[in-house]
């Protein structure tokens, strides 16, 4: 079943806050995702994931004064479009976004798009691309624009990416040849589309620890239930203390999750904190799943079990923002970490 | 400048060691990267109630304290038109 099956235009509806910072109700955002977990497969759970955090956020914000993107916002809410945030870069990588090179020139008063996206979600599947394209020269968040491309327009070639898992997501590379741009693609303030983004990741990666809470809380469950019905001859698994004791180490490790998921739900991180909150969150899953998945032994191993689930997941730490960078960024940053209080708004 | 202004945008400078900003004050040489640059885009605006220009959205406006300053003042002349 594909997330829109599982979801109604109702319940994305309510996933918006159009007054919040981010545009996104992350209590509703929660549930709906809580229910994804268990519902649909992880690709379309990612699916839906980028659309709802970042995309249509993005897209409301633009609604009152902009038809397309109204419109187009619309149609992904009540489930009869699709929309790629195009923002990845081919062979760049993905935390460098301000080298970008997809470009936007133009050519005497008329627009052009010449570049390439690569990994991601949504491309195999989408009716619209959310492109992230530079106008200006200058390596500065100022020198982008937001381009909401049909990707039935000439020029533009769509291929899945070589993955074997993540079924629903779409995930596949974008090129852009030449392509004539109608000034009414062209969506929002030039010198605005990357600090909007950069914004908007906080909200996708508050979503993702969102997602991660669930899957882990749900893969304990069913470890928990394994390991009671596990005979041993002298009781179950779950009587050995030895294992106990590892289970309740990734409870403690839910609940260190839990606690900072319960925080942002209700202040939203700011970018330091949802990039702390990104590897957190990663190094959290990998943990739980990858106990789970020894603590179930061969049943681990069952098509659809816990083995596939940890490979899967394990883009917790890769997509959005992969741990290394994430690391490199908080390094950077160190010194407005260390303080009592935050500098700024970071 | 005004005082809230040079309040909002120390906020967001790692580096200023006490030294005192000037209106040509090189901003990166105080720290201000791209992170730093786009929180302080929001805050700016935020704090004064306006939206810079189309045209001021440059690297050049985020460069020295005059020229944010001088986008700032126009956004207000803008927004009083």
């Amino acid at each position: 079943m594909g997330w829109r099956e599982a979801i109604s235009p109702a319940e994305v509806r309510a996933t918006l806050d159009d007054e919040a910072p981010l545009g996104v109700d992350f209590g509703a955002l929660d549930q709906v995702l809580a229910r994804l977990t268990t519902e649909v497969g992880s690709g379309e759970t990612l699916s839906a994931c980028v659309q709802l955090a970042t995309v249509l956020p993005i897209l409301r914000s633009f609604a009152a004064r902009h038809d397309l993107a109204g419109e187009v916002a619309d149609r992904l809410i009540e489930g009869t479009a699709t929309v790629a945030l195009a923002a990845t870069e081919a062979d760049l990588a993905g935390d460098a976004l301000l080298h970008a090179r997809t470009r936007l020139t133009d050519d005497n008063g008329s627009w052009r798009l010449v570049g390439a996206k690569e990994w991601i979600t949504n491309a195999t599947s989408c009716n619209y691309a959310l492109v992230l394209a530079r106008h200006a020269d200058a390596t500065h968040f100022t020198s982008f624009s937001w381009v909401l491309l049909p990707t039935s327009a000439d020029g533009v070639t769509i291929g899945p990416a070589a993955v074997a898992r993540l079924e629903g997501s779409g995930l596949g590379h974008l090129r852009f040849r030449d392509v004539a741009v109608d000034p009414v693609w062209m969506i929002g303030t030039p010198g605005r589309a990357l600090a909007q983004l950069t914004r908007q990741l906080s909200a996708e990666r508050l979503a993702g620890a969102l997602w991660a809470r669930s899957a882990c809380r749900n893969a304990l469950q069913q470890t928990v239930q394994y390991l009671s019905h596990r005979e041993t001859g002298s009781g179950t698994r779950w009587c050995n203390s030895a294992i106990r004791a590892r289970f309740t180490r990734c409870l403690v490790r839910l609940t260190e999750l839990d606690s900072l998921c319960r925080h942002y739900v209700t202040r939203p991180p700011t970018q330091l904190e949802a990039m702390a909150l990104k590897v957190t969150m990663a190094d959290v899953a990998s943990q739980i799943l990858g106990e789970c998945a020894d603590l179930q032994g061969a049943a681990a191993l069952r098509e659809g079990g816990i083995v596939d689930l940890r490979s899967e997941l394990a883009m917790f730490a890769i997509a959005g923002g992969a741990t290394g960078s994430m690391l490199e960024q908080l390094a950077e940053h160190a010194d407005d970490l260390l303080l009592p209080r935050p500098r700024g708004a970071l | 400048m005004e005082q809230e202004f040079v309040d909002v945008l120390c906020a967001h400078l790692p580096r200023t060691g006490g030294a005192e900003l000037s209106p040509s004050s090189d901003l990166r040489e105080f720290g201000l990267d791209s992170m730093r640059s786009i929180e302080l885009l929001f805050a700016v605006e935020d704090t004064f109630g306006v939206v810079l220009p189309d045209d001021r959205l440059t690297d050049d406006t985020f460069r020295t304290p005059g020229a944010l300053w001088s986008a700032i003042e126009a956004a207000r002349a803008q927004a009083n038109t």
